[in-house]
């Protein structure tokens, strides 16, 4: 569905056109029928590589191609959809206007350009009275539905969501993740950015994290989250010291707590407390979340 | 066919925005009052009232049509893009030149209801003070028509690329250069003919007089008021050249346009 490789863009602005490389050869792949997260700080280059996909930005060098086709030719939109980050639309217009404007610019007419505006409405629960209002009484979150709406008015085989939550309350957020797996349960190959997170990892077959322009990690959340190795908590009934605590052990602020940095770190410890008779109360394991994964290569870049 | 489609979904909406727009409103009234206020006009002076009346509403139109070519033009698509509505726009199945035809047609159009509106009430004013309502005023308010057509493909150029202050200064300067150009040429010629300018200058003047008449858009063909006011026939064919005149000029204005506007990043 997208296969970028090697993407290269930079800006050029001020009357000097100063350069600034946004993006340093990003690279990824999203299969059909995957719900695919983008991640990233501001300004690492999400929106950036979305424009390109979307045919807004021109770029200097890589491949590029959406739906099998280059994002430079008009026919990579026929199957695509796609909601910008804080959607601005025709304030002059009502939503349904609004609606039926990008429906006919994306085929559809009579009955047939109806009955999709009410199905997409239902499927963000944006069907109500709001919706025949003009937009400039609209708010974020309303904004946002009905900019998600229009991208799917014409049953697009790929949607490529630019914060899709964002602006919106817990609410609004639980409606659009909804819509989402309801749209890729469709067949829907979703391509997403978000800060969200924790949605992130709840909703996304695959992620890629973008730092500074690069794609830092990519993978499922369970083979990122893995490849950066799983901590032992561990409790004991009875205190070490400190200087008995085997390699790879550390105190975790307490003198019966113990967080072991790795697989041999925790049998080391397993095997210092069956030697010296001391009963291990509890021991569970942490993986990194994405958030300290993406905290952690932040400051890698920043450094 | 999907393209011509596009391009009326885009023109009609276009049209729906020029007309909630309130400039355009401020526009068309003060034309209205002004051509109203031909009447007082013809009244004062000390010319034929009805030809006061008839040209002084003829130039109310061509001004008036200026107007929403240049500052209702440079915003359209200006407005797009400040307001990042041409994001989601352009992520549709549409090219940018169907974007930037659409806008064109959709101005036209707004241009082409404002000089209707404007010719009936002229011909009703003409009838109702009895100035002689012959329809060969048409042809000058076509010929308005097709000049304010190579102004609106002006002004939509200079805003596929400038900013909105900038775009109305190069519409401006084209607008006044095309109806300069002829008369520039003429003076440097007869300058050059009297001797009041030596050699080498006079030959540069002339010839940069000659580029400027060649390159601008010979605006000041499509000011035929005198003529029809007073009654004079037009040369033959004269509408039809002219009008294959504007549509050239259109149809490369647009081109370059639409080449500039694909070219653009949209942040």
């Amino acid at each position: 569905m997208i296969e970028i490789e090697n993407l290269q863009k930079t800006y050029r602005s001020g009357f000097l056109m100063k350069s600034k490389l946004a993006l340093k050869g990003v690279s990824f792949h999203v299969e059909a029928g995957q719900v695919y997260g983008f991640i990233g700080p501001n300004g690492a280059g999400k929106s950036t590589t979305i424009k390109v996909l979307t045919g807004l930005l021109n770029y200097e060098s890589g491949k590029v191609l959406v739906n099998g086709v280059s994002p430079r030719d008009v026919k990579s939109r026929t199957f695509l959809g796609y909601s910008p980050e804080q959607p601005y639309f025709y304030d002059y217009l009502t939503g349904r206007e609004l609606l039926q404007f990008y429906g006919k610019l994306v085929g559809l007419s009579g009955a047939e350009l109806n009955s999709r505006i009410d199905w997409a409405l239902a499927l963000l629960h944006a069907d109500k009275d709001w919706i025949d209002r003009r937009l400039r009484s609209y708010s974020k979150g309303m904004m946002q539905r009905v900019g998600i709406a229009q991208s799917i008015l014409g049953k697009p085989k790929l949607l490529i969501l630019d914060e899709p939550m964002s602006g919106l309350d817990p609410m609004g957020r639980r409606d659009v993740r909804e819509a989402i797996q309801q749209l890729n349960k469709d067949g829907v190959t979703i391509f997403y950015s978000s800060h969200l997170l924790s949605d992130v990892e709840s909703i996304s077959h695959k992620v890629a994290m973008i730092v500074d322009g690069k794609i830092v990690r990519e993978g499922t959340v369970d083979e990122i989250t893995e490849s950066c190795g799983v901590e032992y908590h561990v409790r004991t009934r009875k205190a070490i010291l400190a200087a008995d605590l085997p390699e790879g052990v550390s105190l975790a602020g307490h003198p019966q707590e113990f967080v072991c940095a790795d697989d041999a770190a925790r049998d080391r410890l397993l095997g210092f407390c069956l030697a010296n008779g001391i009963a291990v109360e509890r021991m569970d394991h942490k993986r990194p979340s994405l958030e300290d994964i993406l905290t952690e290569e932040i400051a890698r870049a920043d450094a | 066919m999907q393209t011509l489609k596009h391009i009326g979904i885009i023109a009609l909406n276009t049209f729906r925005e020029s007309i909630r727009d309130k400039i355009l409103y401020n526009i068309v009234f003060l034309a209205i009052a002004l051509t109203l206020f031909s009447i007082v006009l013809g009244e004062w002076s000390v010319f034929d009232r009805a030809y006061v009346i008839k040209s002084t509403t003829l130039s109310v139109m061509s001004l008036s049509g200026l107007l929403i070519s240049i500052f209702v033009g440079i915003s359209l698509v200006q407005k797009e893009i400040q307001r990042r509505t041409v994001l989601t726009l352009l992520s549709k199945p549409i090219s940018r030149a169907s974007f930037i035809v659409g806008k064109y047609f959709g101005l036209l159009a707004v241009v082409a209801v404002h000089l209707a509106i404007l010719t009936i009430i002229y011909y009703l004013m003409l009838a109702v003070t009895g100035a002689d309502p012959t329809l060969s005023l048409l042809t000058a308010i076509y010929l308005i028509f097709c000049e304010m057509a190579v102004v609106i493909a002006v002004a939509l150029l200079f805003s596929s690329f400038s900013s909105t202050v900038l775009s109305a200064l190069f519409t401006l300067g084209v607008y006044f250069a095309g109806h300069l150009s002829n008369q520039l040429l003429e003076q440097v010629r007869f300058a050059s003919r009297m001797g009041e300018m030596g050699g080498t200058s006079s030959a540069l003047f002339e010839k940069a007089a000659v580029v400027i008449h060649a390159v601008f858009p010979g605006l000041y063909r499509y000011n035929v008021t005198s003529y029809v006011v007073h009654g004079v026939a037009l040369p033959d064919m004269y509408l039809f050249w002219n009008s294959v005149y504007a549509l050239g000029y259109v149809g490369v204005f647009l081109a370059i346009a639409s080449w500039w506007f694909s070219r653009r990043d949209f942040l």
